[in-house]
């Protein structure tokens, strides 16, 4: 009745959890295939049938352990952790081992599409040499795929001579084309050691930008922030809360579509910006055409992004120094000036630190505006195309992976997308030491 | 060590920044001294604009000595004019940050009232005014509703939807006024009560609407005259997965508040802390297979289960921190005299956490209300977009540059979430800052 | 032979069952209603229900190889540009068309766009339409194109004043800029081996023609004082929609929004650049409708692609946005076109993009080449063609 303590009563029971989990989607997707034969259902019949196995399965097994019904609450959470979190990253890092590419597909290319003219056991003689006609050299080991109406047969070739070659398996049927396999493979840690052999061109610099961005960044909000919370926490100021509410707007709008809008402003010739400078006299900046002022550009927009945010948070955090501190130090004789560094700033320093660290992790991977408002770009000498002046770590793995520039290298991708994962918990341990979050929760 | 720190830091940023005044700012090799196409150049101009501030400065200087001299005069007291100037300059600032603030916004509405579809426009118009010649004021000669015309074009409403439509404005116009009442009267309990129900219509009036809608309405040419559709898509999609995001993480975040007991708490905690930190998105690939596997690629559905995965551990986190702040004395109570904790749960918990579940729905909605990588991978074919893709199609799809209407998708597509963060305000700022982190 | 026509009238006869092609498409405006056009007639005389989806050309090919093997892509597309076709055939998506069609049906298309869509000496898709890009120039401000270099500096500085432009074009992209790669020598971004094939190996566009090349599209901006700062395609575009642009290097595809906006225009090829030996030549691309290996319904596929590229239907096409027909029947038709006929005469001086996938590893680097040259007065293009040459040759051998 009672629960087992201590780790075996935590790894009772978590095991009885997945196993539950495990049942059911096993169930599912036998239940799928045995209806694959007759119905054709959609994919999802897998969930479905897994539901209904689970509903069922959760109250027998909570009446055989009573004390099981506790864990029943994480129930949800963890089922769609595992299908939709865990299992595309456990697919991910399979991935960042593999050479896998939109070229690499593990699918047959339908270019080399040879006729098979004659069938004889394992032996087929092609139409053309099989060299020429599979495009491979040597042909020994290559995967293909042996077909005709109806019918698929992945297999490899033992040998191959003129128009002729052995595979490892007899098809068991007549075949019509055969075509080789563009498998990928395991290449171990072959992505890693690329990454690394090109960290000059692209690891390195990214590295450090990504750096100085998320700390220059949060550095600059934050002071803009506190100089804009200490202003209107003034509560002689009259409209301060219109101001307050006025200001946060740019927090309020959709970022993707403002940062959009920041692309337009900022265009060297044609842009708002450019035309208000010019009317200061002041000549065009190539906000977005020089590797050095997109960064400046970049800060900026952030700023406007975020510094309502830390305006917010600053009020919040101001909001819980008492009154009468500041009475106190001026009955002491204390100026406005000394109040202000002897009291607020190291009053400050507790709600604020959490936020300024939550805050740099967050633009640590923060992909939407360096993508939206600079793509990266411009061009940077002596870096690789898919890593510019301004990309940082996550848009350079998606340019790597998913852009024109990365070709699908969805392994290489794969790859950096470990090393940033890695990165972020360095980062966030870091953060969680010196803000000793974690030992609150204990 | 932590001063240190801060030395180091504000060293290293000042290098930064006379590195760049080195070579960027003052090398006159590194810039062209040439003036932009098409804007208007006024040699030492900002001279001129610090001379309009310090202007202004010493008028408020002017205004607050004689306002002070004068009261000082009428109520024969004495009183210093200088919290009055401070107090003045400090308006002057915040509003010429709010014209900074709001200039890239004023530029987007004007773009989107000119017809002449270019956000980039190279005539230079000549009114004589100079900053409406430089075009630092945007320019709109004509100003027309053609770009909103533009993005309905075609659209066919059903009787009943526009009745829904209207039942919707009326239940805003509602909350609005009542939010109004508010903040000049006392609040009162009626006014608590019917905005709660004004606002279900709202929703409700607004989810019938969305699931009523098909893409055969909207019979407009172009691409933009789906903008609506992108919606109505959107709706569905970010409405749903916000309410999957509370159902997922209500129980979850009960279990972790209350269940002390449980061996193993503390560790899967952590474990939802580091499964968070995964660039979740560039599991792409992974979350295409598996969709594909499941045939809901390309279905409203598909997009919602994937995009769940992404607030589970954040809202679970944010919703066991709130209710370790509520005391539990009240469910003990309930317990001794008999109660499961299924019953304490439901009963006494969920009625509280209101709030809360109003932060994590608004929290997804809002962060998947634009979110356009993911969407553009599963969702395939203009009709199933959300906004976010359509957004993003203006300004990059094959050699299309759409300034105009993208402008006015912007303000039309901008102002759901305007209304909501403005209306929820008070959730945003308090879920924010006790969960510490921003989106 | 045989084996075609036996498919063929296979073919044939299934094309008369029920069922539904999904067709993805890139096509907007009148283009798309043309295809919905031709999908109706199509249903109606084969009974296949046709749905066509509107998807962003620059995610078709993704989704594509994505898609299609998990049964989630298109039935077929309309259309891709020929420079995908090694990948996308490698990758397994496409079906070879060679058993679906005659002789006498190609022989009504032209043989260098056949070429286009031949992958490994198989045809994989039917080419449609044909487009570079060429000098457009406004008649408003341009009477006669310029015929040599003096004549278009000059004219393109003198109609440079405040509000106008003389000569703005997408200079970031390499698409735009290879007419100057091939004036300064490179016949196409690889040599041919023996066989007449393009060999990866033999890079055309690095070493002096490079160096030579980026230095005429840095001069373009820093000498010339044309192209400035900040302008892209849209820029560009735009510019010449709105009558404030006397040339503009720009293709087919934009001439229906140039008609829209009641500009009187021109087509020309562009002088040759000061010191080149050969003319200007633009990259020829050909666009063509692929089939998908893994479709369900190929034989509908495969007769509603070969019903959309017929002359007849590809006049109509023409006449919906302005594009090129790479069908004999349908050039002799609209010989009289000015289009046509006028890029007819810069097609003669391009050659087509290479359809090999190795292509893919050479956009991005040249991209970032072309743009580190226009970016600083001072930029080193010696060092910069070595290391486009060096990364492409990386990813090529990888």
């Amino acid at each position: 009745m009672k629960h087992p303590p201590g780790l075996k009563g935590f790894l009772l029971a978590l095991s009885l959890l997945l196993g539950l989990l495990i049942l059911s989607t096993g169930v599912g997707i036998l239940g799928y295939l045995a209806l694959e034969a007759y119905l054709a259902p959609p994919g999802w019949t897998i969930l479905v049938l897994a539901l209904l196995v689970m509903v069922p399965g959760a109250i027998l097994v909570g009446r055989l352990f009573p004390w099981l019904t506790d864990w029943y609450y994480f129930l949800p959470a963890l089922s769609f952790l595992l299908v939709f979190t865990l299992y595309p990253i456990a697919l991910t890092v399979y991935l960042a081992f593999t050479d896998y590419s939109g070229a690499r597909s593990g699918f047959p290319d339908r270019s080399t599409e040879t006729q098979v003219v004659a069938q004889e056991g394992p032996r087929l003689l092609l139409e053309e040499p099989v060299e020429e006609a599979l495009r491979c050299r040597p042909c020994a080991g290559e995967t293909v795929e042996v077909y005709a109406e109806g019918h698929r047969l992945r297999a490899r070739i033992l040998e191959a001579e003129g128009n002729a070659l052995v595979l490892d398996r007899i098809p068991p049927f007549q075949a019509a084309f055969v075509a080789k396999v563009n498998a990928f493979r395991f290449v171990g840690l072959r992505n890693f050691s690329f990454i690394l052999s090109q960290a000059s061109k692209a690891l390195f610099p990214v590295f450090a930008w990504n750096v100085v961005f998320a700390l220059s960044t949060v550095l600059l909000n934050a002071l803009f922030g506190l100089i804009l919370g200490l202003v209107l926490n003034n509560k002689a100021l009259k409209l301060r809360n219109f101001y307050r509410t006025v200001l946060i707007v740019s927090w309020a709008l959709p970022g993707v579509i403002t940062v959009q809008v920041w692309v337009a402003l900022l265009n060297y010739n044609f842009g708002a910006i450019n035309r208000l400078l010019g009317v200061l006299g002041i000549y065009p900046i190539p906000w977005l055409n020089d590797p050095d002022w997109a960064k400046v550009a970049i800060l900026l927009v952030n700023l406007w992004l975020g510094f309502p945010y830390m305006m917010t948070a600053t009020l919040g955090a101001l909001s819980t120094i008492p009154d009468e501190l500041y009475e106190a130090a001026k009955v002491d004789g204390a100026n406005p000036w000394q109040a202000l560094w002897g009291i607020t700033l190291p009053l400050l320093e507790k709600p604020m630190l959490p936020i300024l660290l939550s805050s740099f992790a967050f633009n640590f991977n923060n992909f939407y505006i360096i993508y939206l408002l600079t793509g990266g770009g411009p061009a940077q000498e002596g870096r690789l195309a898919t890593a510019q002046a301004t990309d940082i770590l996550i848009s350079w793995a998606y340019k790597t992976a998913f852009s024109a520039e990365g070709q699908s290298a969805y392994g290489l991708g794969a790859a950096i997308s470990l090393l940033i994962f890695v990165l972020t918990v360095a980062i966030s341990l870091v953060n969680f030491r010196v803000t000793g979050a974690l030992r609150e929760v204990r | 060590m932590r001063r240190l720190l801060a030395f180091l830091l504000v060293g290293l940023a000042l290098y930064g920044v006379y590195w760049f005044a080195l070579n960027r700012l003052f090398d006159a090799g590194s810039y062209r001294k040439q003036v932009a196409f098409g804007s208007v150049f006024v040699p030492y101009g900002w001279v001129y604009a610090l001379g309009l501030l310090l202007g202004l400065v010493l008028l408020l200087l002017l205004y607050s000595l004689i306002h002070t001299a004068l009261t000082n005069r009428i109520q024969g007291r004495k009183r210093s004019p200088w919290p009055l100037f401070w107090q003045g300059v400090t308006h002057l600032f915040l509003w010429v940050l709010i014209l900074l603030v709001y200039y890239p916004v004023v530029q987007v509405v004007a773009a989107s009232f000119d017809p002449t579809n270019n956000l980039f426009s190279f005539r230079r118009p000549d009114t004589g005014f100079l900053l409406l010649d430089a075009k630092v004021i945007p320019y709109v000669p004509e100003p027309s509703l053609e770009n909103y015309a533009k993005l309905v074009e075609g659209v066919v409403l059903y009787p009943y939807q526009v009745g829904l439509l209207l039942l919707g404005g009326l239940a805003l116009l509602g909350v609005a006024l009542i939010g109004l009442l508010r903040r000049l009267l006392t609040p009162e309990d009626w006014m608590d009560f019917w905005q709660g129900r004004l606002l279900l219509l709202l929703a409700l009036a607004v989810f019938a609407l969305a699931l009523t809608l098909s893409p055969r309405q909207f019979t407009g040419q172009g691409t933009e005259a789906k903008f609506l559709l992108w919606v109505r898509n959107t709706f569905l999609i970010s409405g749903l997965t916000g309410l999957l995001a509370v159902l997922l993480t209500a129980t979850a975040g009960y279990a972790f508040a209350r269940f002390r007991h449980l061996p193993g708490r503390y560790p899967m905690l952590l474990f939802l802390i580091f499964v968070q930190m995964f660039p979740g998105f560039l599991a792409l690939v992974a979350i295409y297979y598996l969709l594909s596997r499941l045939d809901l690629l390309n279905t409203f559905t598909g997009l919602v289960l994937a995009y769940s995965g992404g607030i589970i551990s954040f809202g679970t986190w944010v919703y066991k921190g709130y209710l370790e702040s509520i005391s539990p004395s009240l469910e003990e109570a309930a317990m001794v005299d008999g109660a499961t904790k299924w019953q304490v749960f439901t009963k006494i918990l969920l009625p509280l956490s209101a709030p809360m579940f109003v932060f994590i729905f608004l929290l997804q909605f809002v962060g998947t209300y634009s979110e356009f990588v993911l969407a553009n991978l599963v969702l395939t074919g203009v009709e199933s977009w959300n906004v976010g893709v359509g957004l993003r199609s203006f300004t990059t799809g094959q050699f299309q540059t759409k300034w105009g209407i993208f402008a006015a998708a912007s303000v039309l597509g901008s102002l759901p979430i305007l209304l909501l963060f403005y209306g929820f305000q008070q959730y945003f700022v308090s879920g924010y800052t006790a969960g510490a982190v921003k989106e | 032979m045989k084996r075609a026509v036996a498919v063929l009238a296979l073919g044939l006869s299934l094309a008369l069952a029920q069922g539904k092609i999904t067709v993805w498409t890139h096509f907007g405006g009148p283009e798309l209603e043309w295809l919905k056009a031709q999908a109706q007639a199509y249903e109606k005389t084969s009974g296949t229900k046709v749905e066509v989806v509107e998807v962003p050309f620059g995610d078709i090919k993704q989704k594509f190889i994505l898609g299609a093997p998990q049964g989630q892509a298109a039935d077929l597309v309309v259309t891709i540009p020929h420079d995908w076709l090694g990948e996308m055939a490698q990758a397994g998506v496409l079906e070879p068309m060679g058993k679906y069609v005659t002789q006498s049906y190609l022989s009504d298309l032209q043989g260098v766009a056949v070429e286009a869509f031949t992958f490994g000496g198989k045809l994989m898709g039917l080419p449609a339409f044909a487009e570079s890009v060429a000098l457009i120039y406004n008649k408003k401000y341009v009477k006669e194109p310029p015929k040599t270099w003096e004549e278009f500096l000059s004219l393109a500085q003198k109609l440079t004043t405040g509000s106008t432009f003389g000569f703005l074009y997408n200079i970031g992209d390499p698409y735009f800029n290879f007419g100057f790669f091939r004036a300064f020598g490179a016949d196409n971004v690889f040599a041919k081996d023996a066989k007449g094939n393009l060999d990866p190996s033999k890079l055309l566009i690095g070493g002096e023609v490079g160096e030579k090349a980026l230095g005429f599209i840095k001069d373009l901006r820093f000498r010339y004082n044309l192209v400035p700062e900040g302008v892209d395609y849209g820029v560009a575009d735009g510019a010449f929609k709105d009558g404030a642009l006397a040339m503009i290097i720009n293709g087919p595809w934009a001439l229906g929004d140039y008609k829209k906006a009641k500009i009187d225009f021109g087509i020309a090829p562009f002088p040759t650049p000061p010191g080149a030996k050969n003319p200007w030549g633009p990259f020829l691309g050909v666009q063509g409708v692929v089939v998908n290996a893994y479709s369900k319904n190929k034989t509908a596929a495969v007769n509603f692609a070969k019903t959309l590229v017929t002359g007849k239907n590809l006049v109509s096409f023409n006449q919906a946005g302005g594009r090129i027909p790479v069908s004999k029947s349908a050039a002799k038709t609209l010989e009289k076109d000015p289009v046509v006929s006028g890029f007819s005469k810069v097609f003669a001086l391009g050659t087509p993009m290479p359809n090999i996938p190795e292509m893919g590893k050479v956009w991005g680097p040249w991209a970032n080449a072309i743009n580190l040259a226009i970016q600083r007065p001072d930029s080193n293009l010696k060092k910069i063609v070595e290391d486009m040459v060096a990364e492409i040759r990386k990813g090529i051998g990888r």
